[in-house]
């Protein structure tokens, strides 16, 4: 294993990596890569190299799992074993399923999960090359990863970690940083600068730590910048187009049912605006009334979102944390893997 | 969570397909989908490659460590595959140890390589009866869109052909490329109401009633073979797919092994 | 009216009562929830490129059998929510052991959504007009969120891809349709039904769809409609970068189908 460095900050104030205290290292995404998930990102930072993908909401089984009035996220930070230097067995160990805990619960907070009860929403982190903050890498593909997916989210998270070598903070820490540095406190934090992952690890003062959220924060504004500027650039922006009117307001299940009474009607195929008319009289034991709600409905998921929401939801309690690890998984060993 | 129904209308639309000599996406019975193949993709493992065969996705990574040989062959290097299928790549997958598709894929491309001899696991010898260098095969699946097996297996062979010995970093002489004397190809066929396609995708591998491994080697000797489902074939169709399977491997070695 | 791209937590607008579908109010403005288009018509709300589809009331959709209970079906309808089907909702009386002859599991059915609980148990009803069991024909796979897209501006658009390929068309709202024709023209039809898709944003789609399914020999892109022209596509990550690629495409699709057909 390699040695500890005499000094980690040299006369200029340069890291052994070049960078400055408060630079990050550099970062790109890349979404939807995978074609079965539902969302995903990759994300290479530093040499760490992370695959995020979201599958839900989706069905929950064993339905004893399942909440009655919100949905379940479910999150997974898995290391490949090939992702360290020294080749990690597969499969969970103790530090990734604290991992996994502490990272579902940084997007709690922002998922609106009152709006799929009894589903499930599955994130997963695979870390294929690790280098140092991974776990901050790991949050910051799934959260763009929930976004592709078209999770409902009140904003994105980002995360990053700020140690202390040479009894000097350091923004986003490198391999000999974290390894022989005093301190490795990763920070995760909603768009509107609340904090939903802390952890410390190492010796500061309170005043360091104070230092150190600041310092964190601002690594995190930079990496919402780069998640923002990746989900922007998949499309370009589309240049007016126009909708018209009627396509917005309208009631799609009417709609199709006039589709339907044009192929039993066989031949006339122009249906009409009165497609209002065709609604009444087909069916005996349902109400006449039209869309459930919401006027303007080409999206029934969004409309739900939207007609439920006047202000900003309570963020909702943790009864239970719900870890992943499901019941077949091999028993915890004690082996922890290098911190990573 | 577990495996979706295929719908009727689905299976009867492939089903019609095969009987007009046509496949889903246009390919024939015997076309293998476009592959693309990046090695040394994670420069901390010892070698690494990244395949992608249609849309299946899966990153192989080789990683060498100093062990004990096994008393039966106190001279040579070991072997071990392993795969996971992660929940990452299907619906289907379930996180956990893994099941028996893995287990057997991941025996099946084991078993290709060992008996090819392609690594030679003589020249693994640190100290005889002591020290010798274990290999570690780690198939990690991205994205299923069918025909894991041969996909692993050529990601396998890739990263192998570029894996180097770490013999500096573990203070055992010096570093040198693994040594790698046989390429072996795996390529799997499926039966669909009585015709055999090559290379199955997604929607194939759920409706075909039996599959078929073959594992050949450069020279055309066959090193591994493996049925799987749940329907049998006759030894006439069994015999003709050996065939095509070696024919294709050659195909495949010629235009994306040998440059490698 | 412009239309931006927006993200999870985006600014939208300081009047609350703005709010749409896929907002959210918070100090009184307004929020995007979703990764999608911002539309801002009377209200403000985001269309998503893509989410799951969520039943609702009154709903249209397309469902495959999974299950066969005692005393219901139950309907796979590309929901994290699966349908029930109660015997007593069969267009015919059932007697409960002959329940997997008339629907086993694999078989697809055009239903309607009879009810929503606030739980998420979704009923199902197949004692509507125009529902049935699915026998031939194909099913294909859209977002959700792009069914009106196919269905048009009145029923316009769904109106005249029947008429133009001789097919049966239904449209599940669970982002599912049925097709029913001979094969060439349904290979036709999921041509033109791919093409939607990719250029759901951009206007005039049914005249060019129309002129395609006429004249099989070229879509026309928006420019040479005088229309502003898109410069990137849709949802799809399997979609060409660019127009140009995706006319030599279809090109050659259509070449391949003129030459198989028979």
């Amino acid at each position: 294993m390699s040695d500890k460095p005499e000094k980690f900050i040299d006369e200029n104030g340069l890291r052994l990596d070049g960078r400055r205290i408060d630079e990050i290292r550099p970062m790109k995404m890349e979404i939807g890569v995978l074609s079965r998930a539902d969302g995903s990102c990759y994300l290479e930072w530093g040499k760490n190299k992370v695959l995020a993908a979201v599958y839900g909401p989706r069905e929950l089984h064993p339905r004893r799992l399942q909440k009655a009035d919100s949905v379940l996220i479910r999150y997974r930070y898995n290391m490949a074993a090939f992702s360290v230097e020294d080749r990690i067995r597969p499969g969970p160990s103790r530090r990734s399923i604290e991992i996994s805990k502490v990272s579902r619960e940084a997007f709690e907070p922002v998922v609106l999960t009152h709006l799929y009860p009894g589903a499930v929403i599955d994130v997963f982190a695979e870390v294929l090359q690790a280098d140092a903050g991974t776990r901050t890498a790991a949050i910051n593909a799934a959260s763009v990863a929930l976004a592709d997916a078209g999770i409902p989210m009140k904003g994105l998270v980002s995360a990053c970690a700020v140690g202390k070598v040479d009894g000097q903070l350091v923004l986003d820490l490198n391999k000999p940083e974290d390894n022989y540095g005093d301190a490795d406190i990763p920070m995760a934090m909603t768009s509107d600068g609340e904090i939903s992952l802390i952890q410390m690890d190492g010796d500061v003062t309170q005043e360091e730590f104070k230092q150190a959220i600041e310092m964190c924060k601002e690594g995190c504004r930079q990496i919402l910048e780069i998640q923002k500027e990746t989900l922007r650039n998949k499309f370009t922006k589309l240049d007016d187009v126009e909708i018209s009117d009627d396509e917005e307001d309208v009631d799609v299940s009417a709609l199709v049912e006039s589709t339907l009474d044009s192929s039993e009607d066989e031949d006339d195929m122009e249906a009409s605006a009165e497609q209002e008319e065709d609604e009444t009289g087909i069916v005996e034991d349902e109400e006449s009334e039209s869309a459930p709600e919401d006027d303007e409905e080409e999206d029934p998921d969004s409309a739900e979102s939207g007609s439920d929401l006047e202000d900003v939801e309570p963020v909702e309690d943790l009864e239970e944390s719900f870890t992943d690890v499901d019941e077949e998984d091999v028993p915890e060993d004690e082996d922890d893997v290098e911190n990573a | 969570m577990g495996n979706e129904v295929m719908s009727i209308l689905k299976k009867d639309y492939i089903y019609n397909l095969m009987l007009k000599g046509k496949r889903a996406d246009g390919r024939t019975f015997d076309e293998m989908r476009d592959i693309e193949i990046k090695t040394n993709v994670i420069e901390k493992a010892e070698g690494s490659a990244w395949i992608k065969m249609g849309g299946t996705e899966i990153l192989v990574g080789v990683k060498l460590q100093v062990g004990t040989p096994f008393p039966d062959s106190a001279d040579q290097g070991v072997i071990i595959t392993s795969m996971e299928l992660n929940p990452i790549a299907s619906p289907d997958f379930e996180a956990g140890p893994p099941k028996e598709n893995a287990i057997e894929m991941a025996r099946v491309t084991d078993r290709g390589i060992r008996e090819s001899g392609a690594i030679d696991l003589s020249k693994l010898c640190i100290t005889e009866g002591e020290e010798v260098w274990m290999v570690f095969i780690d198939i990690h699946v991205l994205n299923n869109e069918g025909n894991i097996q041969d996909v692993s297996s050529m990601g396998a062979i890739a990263a192998l052909l570029t894996a180097v010995v770490p013999g500096e970093r573990e203070g055992r002489g010096e570093d040198m490329p693994l040594p790698i004397r046989d390429m072996p190809v795996s390529v799997t066929l499926v039966d669909i109401g009585g015709e055999m396609m090559v290379d199955p995708d997604l929607d194939e591998e759920t409706v075909c009633d039996t599959r078929i491994t073959i594992v050949s080697n450069q020279d055309g000797s066959i090193s591994g073979m493996q049925k799987s489902g749940d329907g049998a074939l006759t030894e006439e169709k069994l015999l003709k797919a050996v065939s095509l399977a070696c024919q294709k491997a050659s195909e495949l070695r010629e235009v994306h092994l040998l440059n490698i | 009216m412009e239309r931006e791209i927006v993200i999870p937590g985006q600014f939208l607008s300081d009047n609350k009562t703005d709010s749409g579908p896929g907002t959210y109010v918070k100090d009184g403005k307004v929020y995007s929830l979703l990764y999608g288009v911002k539309n801002a018509k009377k209200k403000i709300s985001v269309i998503p490129f893509s989410g799951k589809y969520i039943p609702s009331f009154r709903d249209y959709v397309i469902g495959t059998v999974i299950d066969v209970t005692p005393s219901n079906w139950i309907f796979d309808i590309g929901s994290p929510y699966d349908g029930l089907l109660h015997v007593s909702e069969y267009p015919r009386r059932i007697d409960q052991d002959k329940m997997g002859e008339v629907l086993g599991i694999g078989n697809s059915a055009l239903l309607r959504v009879k009810d929503v609980s606030s739980s998420m148990k979704v009923e199902l009803t197949m004692r509507e007009r125009g529902l049935k069991l699915l026998d031939m024909g194909r099913v294909i796979e859209v977002t959700p969120a792009k069914v009106p897209r196919i269905i048009g501006h009145g029923g316009s658009m769904v109106s005249m891809l029947k008429k133009e390929t001789n097919c049966e068309i239904f449209v599940g709202q669970n982002g599912r349709i049925w097709i029913k024709g001979k094969d060439s023209e349904m290979d036709l039809l999921t041509e033109a039904i791919e093409l939607i898709m990719k250029h759901s944003h951009t206007s005039g789609l049914t005249d060019r769809i129309s002129l395609f399914l006429k004249d099989e020999d070229e879509f026309v892109s928006e420019e040479e409609e005088a229309v502003l022209s898109e410069d990137d596509l849709t949802e799809d990550t399997k979609d060409a970068e660019d127009e140009s690629e995706i006319r030599e495409d279809t090109y050659r699709k259509v070449d391949a189908l003129l030459e198989d057909d028979n």
